[in-house]
């Protein structure tokens, strides 16, 4: 038996320490790195999601204590933070309730007492109850809040009543049996009703600050108007806006009166019924003035909002929005005022709706029968009142009411807007503005802007990588590949930069000459070509194969030269502008385009664009595809030549088949890098979210959109959130894109597989 | 080896003081052949001697190759392939090519052998259809595929793409047929196959064959050029050639002192 020996490995067999010892720490190197690559995709994931998720959660709401009793509530309102609310007994007795102590106390108001208040009604705006006397007088009251500071100690709040003057009607007789007070700082209207049943009379009291030469003004009453005769029925519910200047009236006989109070007096503007022959069983302003909400007697809500029909004339109420029908009963209402959010229901059940979207936030049951309810300035509490006394406090977590699947990616009906849109307008004037945060018109400008971007490059681009791959002598192509490759690396702020300020100012004069040039070329370019052919053999052999571009060249510059030449006479000639002011005529396509074609030009448009995103697209595409068109095997190409194929038999028949997956992984770089650019897009698009594909118009991408607004909205709000929405939306359209586009390449590789 | 002398035929092809460049680097010498009709011709010699840059001047196929330049002349039938009015397209149509390694386009099996008819314009249903049965029966692959022709030609054994190759090549009937060492990459019984086909196609064609393969050479050649860097060595009968070399450097080669 053989001995089996168990020296050692010789010495030359062992492995190096150091080689060990690197091999262990690139292993735990790469680890780490792929390991760190996962978990940053998945943490960008995360983030991303954590700031679009809260847009599609619906409002929450849950009890928030503080109990209070008090007695039978008249008018229920509350401070901007709601903190304290106060119960108005109807009376001469406002009790204020503090949250955080429980505590409540009771303020008397002395130039009440004794007074037979008839009517009453709040104004969340401005902390009012405006009320209405036997007498036939109307006046109110504000509830100041104010913070104060002690030292160290918690914030308090301070409460002081102000009564403002009293206006006696001078129309009808008996009693004031409603009054509503409008108030915009400028100008303030009173609407109210005298007496009841078919003698009551409604005015409508223009109110306005007298300016002293000292101080403030006195408010001094301007103009008391009697509205009774417009009326065909008696008066059931009136209310006058926010700013002042409006009036409605419902009346029995179902029909809803618009009257306008402005400096030119007062005006009935319209009568609309919402409901036929019945009267509405509520009606209210929404923040803002410009809608209203309208219960009808079958419990269905509708909103009526002031627009121009067709664009044109003056602004009416019309129906925009109907929400889910209440249940029987009185009617609750509380107006958000901070946006179109509205607190409604009857009986214990009761919804948050948002009329931007008219989607129903929340939907639930109070534990005790509410006769009022308000909502705080902040839109973070609500309470409602029950006939007992009985006060609660709701918490309302909504911070997002305005976002939600239907106002992102389907037509809503806007406030002013004259039917429902798509449409993009995340920040306005002012503080009652509704934002608008539809992804369509953005979606749709990314997908216009890399439409008119590839539309321009592809071409171009596939078609100098032909040239380069099977026409041009190698010397050449050794010089046309790195400079196409310097090209993609020009920053595409540059891009931008020279888009929107060299090339959109010369090509805005001269959109004849650029079409001139499109036609021009191509066609020189076919007809070299076919004479070219009808030159003798020998004349054609006297060039080198692949030099045919020397004596291409020229031909094409004269004819792009001669095209930008003739732009001006064509102009001249076919795009005649007739002022129809002074009836002159004046060659110029500008103003020639909007006047014919109906539709705007624009300096920045999608012309100047897609030349200047030619420059980043066309050489991504024109470097993967001249390379996928150069592996070809030269055996496949050969054998085609030898076959007798000429140059452009053996591109057509033999390289693009076998390029084919590669020139269109090519193309969806390409369309990657389009759709993605935002620099470019910013500067030289002029970012309008308009939903047209006219050529000398503009548009705002995603990636733009996320560019210029960003940095500008606060951080947590809808806003914010809406632009991460918009990226999200960008990857999933890019993912969806390559996703399709990888099946597809996969099966083309697969049909022109080289075994 | 006591075979018949071929009776002569008159010459096709004759090169003339031929000289070739790749750039900086001369790859043909001087050469002066003439290559006789219906006859096979063997070139043979050690790797970089010439062999085939000499048989892809012979359809132009170096012109795809940037930077070459040549002197001398090649004629075909008298005119030289060099002369301005010559159209290379139609040259290369006179003169059909079968390339080292097997390379059927990524079509079905009818469309590789009527690539040649397309590109010249012919799509007459039934003429593509006459030529793919007689060229693919005088490949002998016919009965092979005949049940198969619209399958992808990838479907193919080595030998059988090798012998569609050469019915792609001979379906538009061109005068001469090239081949670059048809058989390099194909096993023994694969390499018989092309032979007996090779003898079978020289009533029809003009075939010139560069080989490694002395026995092939002996197999199917009628005569046989030996090339030595760049230059033509000798040139006659195969037979004579093989048995009765006149220069020490042919001998040396076929008898396989270097290679």
């Amino acid at each position: 038996m053989p001995e089996i020996s168990h020296s050692p490995d010789p010495k030359r067999f062992e492995v190096s320490r150091a080689t060990l010892w690197f091999d262990r720490f690139m292993g735990w190197l790469i680890r780490f790195g792929g390991i760190g690559v996962i978990v940053a995709v998945f943490g960008i994931f995360y983030f991303v999601g954590k700031e679009v998720i809260p847009l599609f959660r619906s409002a929450q709401v849950e009890p928030a204590g503080g109990i209070i009793k008090a007695a039978a509530p008249a008018v229920l309102g509350v401070d901007e933070w709601g903190e304290m609310p106060f119960v108005y007994d109807g009376a001469d007795k406002v009790l204020f309730a503090d949250m955080k102590s429980g505590e409540a106390r009771e303020e008397l108001i002395p130039g009440l007492t004794g007074l037979g208040i008839t009517a009453h009604s709040y104004d969340p705006v401005h902390q009012r109850v405006a009320l209405g006397l036997d007498d036939g007088r109307v006046g109110s009251f504000l509830v100041n809040y104010e913070r104060t500071f002690g030292d160290g100690s918690a914030p308090g709040m301070q409460t002081s009543i102000t009564l403002e003057p009293w206006f006696t009607l001078e129309h009808g007789s008996g009693p004031v049996t409603a009054v509503s007070y409008g108030d915009s700082g400028a100008g303030r209207a009173i609407v109210a009703k005298r007496g009841s049943g078919a003698d009551s009379t409604v005015s409508l009291l223009r109110l306005g600050m007298k300016r002293g030469l000292i101080g403030k003004g006195k408010l001094s009453l301007l103009e008391e108007a009697d509205i009774t005769a417009e009326l065909d029925s008696e008066a059931m519910i009136v209310r006058a806006s926010q700013n002042g200047e409006m009036a409605l009236v419902a009346a029995q006989s179902g029909g809803i009166y618009y009257f306008l109070a402005d400096s030119d007096g007062v005006s009935k503007r319209q009568t609309f019924a919402p409901f036929g022959d019945k009267p509405p069983r509520q009606m209210n302003f929404l923040f803002g003035g410009v809608s209203i909400i309208v219960t009808g007697p079958d419990g269905k809500q509708q909103q009526w909002s002031l627009f121009r029909k067709g664009g044109e004339g003056e602004r009416l109420f019309g129906k925009t929005k109907e929400f889910p029908a209440l249940a029987e009963g009185p009617v609750h209402f509380a107006a958000s005022q901070r946006n179109r959010s509205f607190l409604t229901g009857s009986g214990r059940e009761l919804s948050i709706r948002h009329s931007t979207s008219g989607s129903v936030r929340w939907e639930g049951a109070v534990d005790i029968d509410p006769v009022t309810a308000v909502l705080d300035a902040k839109g973070a509490n609500f309470f409602v009142a029950a006939a007992d006394g009985t006060t609660r406090r709701f918490a309302i977590n909504d911070h997002h009411p305005e976002a939600g699947w239907r106002a992102f990616f389907s037509k809503v009906w806007y406030e002013g807007g004259d039917g429902p849109v798509y449409q993009w307008q995340s920040t306005g004037g002012s503080d009652d503005f509704e934002p608008k945060y539809s992804m369509v018109p953005l979606i749709f400008g990314s997908l216009k802007g890399t439409a008119y971007a590839l539309l321009f490059s592809v071409p171009i681009a596939l078609l100098s990588a032909v040239f380069s791959a099977a026409f041009l002598p190698l010397e050449i192509k050794r010089v046309v590949k790195p400079t196409m490759e310097i090209m993609s690396s020009l920053p595409s702020v540059v891009l931008g930069f020279l888009a929107g300020l060299w090339l959109a100012p010369i090509l805005e004069t001269r959109v004849p000459s650029v079409m001139m040039m499109v036609i021009f070329i191509p066609i020189s370019a076919l007809l070299l070509g076919y004479l070219w052919c009808r030159l003798p053999i020998g004349l054609r052999n006297r060039f080198a194969s692949g030099s045919e571009w020397l004596i291409v060249l020229p031909f094409i510059t004269l004819a792009g030269w001669l095209g930008w030449m003739l732009g001006p006479w064509i102009e001249s000639w076919l795009f005649i502008y007739k002022d129809v002011a002074s009836g002159k005529e004046l060659a110029d396509f500008r103003l020639w385009w909007p006047q014919a074609m109906g539709i705007p030009f624009e300096q920045r448009n999608s012309m100047v664009l897609g030349f200047m995103m030619g420059f980043a697209v066309i050489p991504v595409i024109f470097t993967i595809a001249e390379d996928s068109l150069s592996n070809v095997p030269k055996s496949l190409t050969a054998a085609a030549a030898a076959l007798g194929a000429n140059r452009w038999q053996v591109v057509w028949t033999v390289m693009l088949p076998v390029a084919a997956s590669g020139i269109f992984s090519a193309l969806m770089i390409g369309f990657g890098r389009a759709v993605g650019e935002t620099m470019i897009m910013v500067m030289a698009t002029g970012n309008t979210p308009i939903t047209e594909w006219n050529l000398f118009s503009g548009m705002r991408t995603l990636s733009a959109n996320i560019a210029v607004e960003l940095p500008e909205a606060p951080v947590g709000s809808t806003h914010y959130r809406a632009l991460f929405l918009g990226a999200v939306v960008l990857f999933a359209m890019t993912f969806v894109m390559n996703t399709i586009a990888e099946l597809l390449r996969q099966r083309l590789r697969e049909r022109n597989k080289l075994v | 080896m006591p075979a018949a002398l071929p009776e002569s035929r008159p010459d096709l092809i004759r090169v003339e003081n031929f000289s070739f460049h790749y750039g900086e680097k001369q790859a043909i010498f001087d050469i002066d052949m003439a290559i006789p009709e219906h006859r096979v011709t063997a070139l043979i010699g050690p790797s970089g001697c010439g062999k085939s840059t000499l048989l892809r001047n012979m359809n132009r196929m170096n012109d795809l190759i940037d930077g070459v330049r040549h002197e001398g002349d090649i004629r075909l039938n008298g005119i030289s392939l060099y002369d301005p009015s010559v159209e290379v397209i139609s040259l290369r149509k006179r003169v059909g090519m079968v390339f080292q390694k097997y390379n059927p386009f990524a079509k079905s099996i009818y469309e590789n052998v009527v690539f040649s008819l397309r590109v010249a314009g012919r799509s007459n249903r039934s003429e593509l259809d006459e030529s793919v049965e007689r060229a693919l029966k005088s490949a002998a692959l016919w009965d092979e595929v005949k049940d198969r022709l619209h399958d992808s030609a990838f479907g193919l054994s080595g030998g059988q793409q090798q012998r569609l190759c050469i019915a792609r090549a001979i379906a538009n009937q061109p005068e001469i047929l090239l081949m670059d060492e048809p058989c390099a990459a194909l096993d023994p019984l694969a390499t018989l196959k092309i032979e007996e086909l090779i003898t079978k196609l020289k009533s029809q064609y003009t075939i010139v064959i560069v080989t490694h393969n002395m026995e092939q050479a002996t197999r199917c050649s009628d005569r046989t050029a030996f090339l030595y860097m760049g230059r033509l060595i000798e040139y006659g009968a195969t037979v004579q050639i093989f048995n009765r070399p006149s220069h020490p450097e042919t001998e040396a080669y076929i008898t396989g002192r270097f290679s």
